[in-house]
């Protein structure tokens, strides 16, 4: 249908884009080859001391760490930048455009622009995670998997909706861009299970910020800690964080053109 | 001018910084306070991870209890955040969007506009960060062997620590006059801090070889060091050399300063400011 | 006798806008109280427009033509009154109704920065759905009226502003509306530019019948293309008729500026003295004298410059205005 048409022709001019400039490829290639780098010689290090972070075994933090960059690839790929040119259409007023289109403003803000080159990220992601179930081998089977894509839909639909959330925030305040911000400095966070976390710091990075449910909670499907409640919870969550933002959405627009609250 | 009227001057100057900073910071309040949590954040997760490993380990690791961990990363928050800059962003912007040339204008180095402001912002931040690391250490119980000459050669320790990262950030910062993508350059000097600074385990937990670098290179001479000795994990020959190895950086880094800022004005005005 | 393509009645918009000192103290009482005053933008304003209108719609800045525009083009929910767009009722923002109408903004992009026209064009091409054979169709009218032809390639940003705005137009009547609404088209561009994008909208209303809606505080804009003119000022109607009208009650004087060494002659006989500073007389003529005073002025003072200008807008405005509460 047309939603799909329209994805495809966002993403084509994204893709024209990014490719006028060739030394971006590059400079996040290396930056991206740097971010993992690093994060692998972290876990080197802790299990240099330890078999085991947590309950833990050196493969399911590598799942983890996969999961943590795939995730990342899809919100700076595909999240992050429509958020961010959300805030600057309604500071600059070129909002406006997009809403004499005759398309839902909220389909056309998400998917206005895709930073391509964090596509590198994803697939870094996706070869970690591939390396890391390649070693996990036989503890993988179809319950596992099945939970791990729909912990990842989920968790996607709450991070998605949450950014909207902050970002239509930009309807009412000023200066909203660094509010933005929050959620890649916490992220950092979700390099490492959430069950290691005190109480409070977990359920900061689970319901304040949605951090848990981007990176440990899928990886925690696939491995198998994840049981039915949780997963169904999870599902529910999406929905109703789905509605909310829509909802504040909805609320942020009739604010910017003036209708009686 | 003689000697203190110079002094004179440069102290209103650091004063009317510190009134811009803090209108300012009030105006940005919102990401103070996430930038505050990141800057919180980071040394919590290390420490609550190498916690767990240490508890799993028959309850120490690399000499460094659950307890040790919670002391040393509580006192890195706190080093980190006295000698922290964030200049190499700073001159990419302004050298973008063409304002050093107001800088350049100016008979006054840029560099104590620079440090004041950076001194400024850490005198309303700082507090804040001591209430939290007071609330942290309530729920984390650290614990460490504190001596009284190790506190004394602390203050020296930490004011060198702040110099010597600054002059070598500002230097840092100075490729903003070569290239646009200071990100990436960033990146790689941040991967340097992470592993040889003491950010992402004590160096103590490093192979051999890693320390040996660490020893010779700045990175610890500018964190690490200044946390390991106020926790009493350095004998007092080591506090000395500790000491000896930041004057020898420090010296280093004037020279760089120097030679960076003529290079980089050099190519700035010949591009045209 | 055919619906009106455009209806107004009434339509009124307040802006509630914060108002705050300057100061330490103001800054940090910001912080609990907020002082908000209301600012009437558009004040009961009444006009319809037939199918197939150019109508200009004159005001100084701050009048509330671009309030009016985004009102009707959906953007902004009024504070009172009614208004109507091809039977639609704006603000609701149906897609049936978007799909008939366009806006441009004089001062701003809907193009993608970095990429070329054409690619721009595809993008608007999916969003409103036309079929590719008459979307080609279109293209190659607008190339051919406008010639894009070379533009079309280029990067947006590689664009000069007039050959930007050309194509920017383009990209909004690619879906062939029925309703154009004009902010501004010809803000900032070349004299070259400006009549050529006037001749444009005047050939693409006669191909299309689309009715179009202009506004402008360049009196050019308007004489070049609309026979009726409304005038608004403070929000509020002041004139609503024939441009012809209008120039000929409102602007049948001209104004000549005379630098001399000083204010003490009395320039009086030539016309009225409206100001002088510093030797800089402005003097206010009616238009058929405008040759003869000139010829005078010269021949009997120590001319350093001088100036024919027709009155500014702001001035024809404000005669509008105190006739109207005279």
């Amino acid at each position: 249908m047309n939603t799909l048409r329209l994805m495809a022709v966002f993403f084509r001019v994204s893709v024209l884009n990014e490719t006028a400039y060739r030394v971006n490829f590059f400079v996040q290639l290396f930056q991206s080859l740097l971010e993992l780098g690093t994060a692998l010689a972290g876990l080197a290090v802790i299990f240099s001391y330890t078999n085991s972070l947590g309950d833990w075994s050196p493969n399911e933090m590598l799942a983890l760490v996969g999961v943590y960059f795939l995730v990342g690839g899809v919100i700076s790929l595909v999240i992050q930048p429509g958020m961010s040119a959300l805030i600057d259409a309604v500071r600059d007023g070129t909002l406006d455009f997009t809403l004499t289109k005759p398309e839902d403003a909220q389909l056309l803000v998400s998917i206005q622009r895709v930073a391509i080159w964090s596509l590198l990220d994803l697939l870094m992601g996706a070869g970690v995670l591939a390396a890391a179930l390649i070693r996990l081998g036989e503890n993988l089977g179809a319950r596992q998997a099945a939970g791990f894509i729909g912990m990842l839909l989920a968790g996607g639909v709450i991070v998605y909706s949450f950014w909207l959330i902050l970002a239509s925030l930009s309807f009412w305040l000023v200066r909203v861009e660094n509010l933005l911000e929050i959620f890649q400095s916490m992220y950092q966070a979700g390099r490492w299970p959430v069950s290691l976390y005190p109480g409070w710091l977990r359920f900061g990075l689970t319901f304040i910020v949605p951090v848990a449910f981007a990176t440990s909670i899928p990886a925690q499907a696939l491995t198998g800690r994840l049981g039915g409640t949780t997963l169904l919870g999870a599902a529910g969550l999406a929905i109703l964080m789905f509605a909310l933002a829509r909802l504040v959405w909805r609320l942020g627009l009739r604010h910017y053109s003036g209708a009686s609250a | 001018m003689n000697l203190l009227e110079e002094l004179r001057s440069l102290a209103r100057l650091y004063g009317q910084q510190f009134r811009t900073t803090f209108a300012t910071m009030l105006q940005y309040r919102a990401s103070l306070l996430i930038w505050m949590i990141a800057q919180v954040l980071e040394p919590l997760v290390y420490l609550i991870v190498w916690s767990t490993v240490s508890n799993g380990s028959g309850g120490s690791v690399g000499g460094y209890t659950a307890q040790g961990f919670a002391a040393y990363y509580l006192a890195f928050m706190l080093v980190n955040q006295v000698t922290y800059t964030w200049i190499m962003w700073e001159y990419e912007y302004r050298i973008r969007q063409g304002a050093l040339s107001f800088a350049l204008l100016k008979p006054v180095h840029p560099i104590h506009a620079d440090i004041s402001e950076n001194l400024s912002s850490k005198l309303i931040t700082l507090p804040i960060l001591l209430v939290v690391a007071f609330i942290l250490a309530l729920i984390f119980h650290p614990a460490a062997a504190l001596t009284v000459w190790a506190l004394l050669a602390f203050i020296p320790a930490l004011v060198l620590a702040f110099l010597l990262r600054f002059l070598l950030e500002w230097t840092l910062a100075q490729a903003a006059f070569w290239t646009t993508r200071v990100s990436a350059t960033n990146q790689v000097y941040f991967l340097l801090m992470l592993f040889l600074a003491g950010q992402i385990a004590p160096l103590t937990l490093f192979p051999r070889w890693i320390q040996i670098v660490a020893d010779i290179l700045p990175f610890r001479w500018m964190l690490g060091f200044p946390v390991e000795l106020v926790l009493g994990r350095l004998t007092q020959a080591q506090a000395l050399e500790g000491l000896a190895a930041q004057a020898v950086w420090l010296a280093v880094s004037l020279v760089l300063v120097r030679l960076a800022w003529r290079a980089g004005v050099r190519v700035y005005s010949a591009v045209g400011a | 006798m055919s619906e009106p393509a455009v209806q107004l009645k009434d339509l009124c918009k307040t802006y509630r806008v914060a108002e705050r000192e300057s100061g330490m103290g103001a800054a940090l009482g910001s912080l609990f109280h907020r002082r908000m005053q209301a600012v009437q933008a558009v004040d009961g304003l009444t006009f319809d427009l037939a199918p197939g209108e150019i109508v200009g719609f004159l005001g100084p800045n701050g009048a509330g033509k671009t309030t009016t525009l985004k009102m009707l083009s959906g953007l902004l929910h009024p504070s009172g009154g009614a208004g109507r767009v091809l039977g639609f009722i704006p603000w609701k923002r149906e897609r049936a109704f978007l799909r008939q109408i366009t806006l441009v903004m004089g001062q701003r992009n809907q193009l993608v920065w970095d990429i070329p026209a054409a690619d721009s064009f595809e993008l608007n091409r999916v969003i409103y759905r036309l079929p590719r054979a008459d979307y080609r169709r279109t293209l190659d009218e607008l190339t051919d009226l406008l010639a894009l032809g070379p533009l079309l390639k280029k990067p947006v940003r590689n664009l000069s502003l007039g050959e930007r705005m050309k194509c920017e137009v383009a990209a909004a009547l690619l879906h062939r509306p029925r309703v154009v609404f004009l902010d501004e088209p010809t803000i900032g561009l070349d004299v070259t530019m400006q009549r050529r994008i006037r001749a444009f909208i005047a050939e693409y209303n006669r191909r299309s019948g689309a009715t179009v809606l202009l506004t402008s505080h360049y009196m050019a804009d308007v004489e070049a293309l609309c026979k009726r003119v409304i005038v608004i000022h403070h929000g509020r109607l002041l004139f609503d008729g024939d441009l012809s009208a209008l120039i000929q009650q409102f602007t049948a004087h001209k104004t000549i500026v005379v630098q001399l060494e000083d204010c003490q002659a009395d320039l009086r006989r030539y016309g009225e003295v409206l100001e002088c500073e510093d030797g800089r007389v402005t003097l206010r003529v009616p238009k058929a004298e405008t040759a003869r005073v000139t010829e005078r002025l010269l021949a009997d003072l120590p001319v350093i410059d001088l100036l024919v200008q027709d009155p500014p807008i702001e001035e024809v405005i404000d005669r509008v205005f105190t006739q109207e509460t005279a």
